[in-house]
């Protein structure tokens, strides 16, 4: 059980789904859930979406750039989370690092030369990572994305249809 | 005389490459050669012979001025002295009268030295059969003369014995007028390599269109993935799709996770004896069903459902294990049907278009 490779390594969705049903295990054992308050439901929700994030990073695992740069804000967050000193600092460093990127990005779409810079620019923005590639490789990216978020929505509606049988 | 040109030329050529041991055979074409040239009128001997230069008049005079030079070209052309070899033997007057014309052209090459330089205008000939095509020289056949005197024979033979001494330690030069030669022929080259550079600029644009065709490519890739982007034209319009598409997918995730976050936790502890109960039969392959089904329904049901579960799985080819456990999923749920069906169906129809898009890259 341990071991989900063995399980069958390529299908994403099955890998998807054991990460995902072993982190809501998790939660849900660290933390019963005592009252429905907004506040409790909120932090549970956004622990259940960096689960569902993170669980599709890592069963895409860094063969991509977008898991690669999701797994790397996900690392950065937790390490926020944990250590408030060393968060701020990494912090820092996150925002100094998209302000490169948001620069180089500039420089790129003068060279890009194509219609539709604007476009590309907010998608730059949806997908993770994506402030850093070019054009060719936004779109091939985007492609994985949907791919793979597609596959997260089902998975997702599945299990929360089942939790509200 | 052009009947004279070619027999002149296919002697050069012949002593070229045959060289010293064909040197009987060659004097008796020599004989043959030269009474022809003797009954020939001058002037048309003289073209000939200025056909077979090719090099220009300043550097004529420039080979003839300098002794060096003359050893550079008889040790580029060393069968040049089998040739003299056996041009003496013949007793020929025709003979002697042949040398005195070599005299007189070298002479119109450079004015001043008519008398030594004489051997080297048929060494010349010879070296310039060896390394470039013939031209003619407007400049010298106009004014090519006949002009025959012996006296210039005798201090020829003289000359060409001094010169066969100093042959043996000119191999060197030789070397230099090949490199020279070499740097003449690349000149061409440097054009072709031009032509190259005019041919990159092309190559500029051939590689930015392939780079569109890459980008096009990929967007007839993401309309298939994004529903409803087919009908769509222009390429601004197809991305604000996908960005909506890509938008509507996240906040999807976003209400999932929050559905989840307030669902019922009656069902946490299913959950919890899931993963510490199955851990034996996840070794069949069939984990995914496994961990889903039983949270519907009570455990002996479960485990009814299973037994047939993996009876069907076994009846499964285990080639697709994949299709094979979300249609036994699909058996229990079935509100699930469609969606698993469509992610199979979205899942080849990808794996279809990456091959595609391989293709045609």
């Amino acid at each position: 059980m341990n071991n989900p490779h063995h399980l069958n390594p390529t299908s994403l969705k099955s890998r998807f789904t054991t990460r995902f049903l072993r982190a809501l295990t998790k939660i849900r054992a660290q933390k019963p859930i005592s009252s429905s308050s907004p506040t409790e439901i909120f932090r549970r929700y956004r622990r259940i979406k960096v689960a569902a994030d993170k669980s599709m990073a890592y069963s895409v695992r860094s063969r991509r750039i977008w898991s690669r740069a999701m797994l790397w804000k996900l690392r950065s967050r937790s390490y926020r989370r944990q250590d408030p000193c060393s968060g701020r600092r990494s912090g820092k460093t996150n925002q100094a690092i998209m302000k490169k990127s948001s620069n180089g990005n500039i420089t790129r779409r003068r060279e890009d030369g194509v219609g539709f810079v604007e476009e590309a620019d907010e998608l730059r923005q949806l997908v993770p990572g994506g402030e850093t590639m070019n054009l060719c490789n936004l779109l091939d990216e985007t492609a994985h994305y949907i791919k793979c978020l597609t596959t997260q929505v089902q998975v997702m509606k599945k299990i929360a249809d089942f939790y509200s049988f | 005389m052009e009947s004279n040109a070619g027999t002149t030329e296919t002697r050069s050529n012949v002593t070229v490459s045959d060289g010293g041991e064909v040197a009987a055979f060659e004097s008796l074409q020599f004989t043959e050669e030269i009474h022809r040239l003797i009954s020939a009128p001058a002037t048309d001997n003289a073209s000939s012979f200025t056909a077979l230069l090719g090099l220009p008049a300043t550097q004529v005079v420039e080979l003839l001025h300098s002794p060096e030079s003359v050893k550079l070209i008889v040790a580029s052309a060393p069968n040049v002295e089998d040739f003299k070899g056996s041009f003496h033997f013949p007793s020929n007057t025709g003979l002697i009268q042949k040398d005195a014309r070599f005299s007189v052209f070298s002479g119109e090459g450079n004015n001043k030295n008519e008398k030594s330089n004489s051997p080297e205008m048929t060494s010349k000939n010879s070296s310039a059969n060896l390394e470039k095509a013939v031209k003619s020289e407007p400049a010298e056949t106009a004014s090519s003369l006949p002009l025959v005197s012996d006296p210039t024979v005798e201090n020829r033979n003289i000359k060409r014995k001094d010169r066969e001494k100093k042959v043996k330690g000119s191999t060197k030069k030789s070397k230099t007028a090949t490199n020279e030669s070499l740097e003449d022929a690349e000149k061409l080259p440097y054009v072709h390599v031009r032509a190259r550079r005019g041919q990159a600029t092309d190559s500029h644009s051939l590689a930015e269109r392939a780079r569109r065709e890459k980008i096009n490519a990929r967007m007839k890739l993401l309309q298939e993935l994004v529903p409803g982007c087919n009908k769509i034209s222009g390429t601004a319009l197809v991305l604000d799709e996908i960005i909506n598409h890509v938008q509507s997918l996240q906040r999807q995730v976003e209400f999932l996770s929050m559905r989840l976050a307030t669902v019922n936790p009656r069902i946490d502890f299913n959950l919890d004896s899931l993963f510490t109960s199955e851990s034996g039969s996840t070794m069949d392959g069939g984990n995914f069903p496994s961990l889903v089904t039983p949270l519907m329904w009570p455990d002996v049901q479960v485990n009814g459902y299973r037994q047939q579960f993996q009876h069907q799985w076994h009846f499964d080819t285990l080639k697709q294990p994949i299709w094979g456990r979300e249609e036994v999923c699909n058996n229990y749920v079935t509100p699930e049907n469609s969606l698993l069906s469509y992610d199979s169906s979205a899942n080849s129809a990808a794996t279809l278009h990456a091959n595609q898009l391989k293709m045609e890259l």
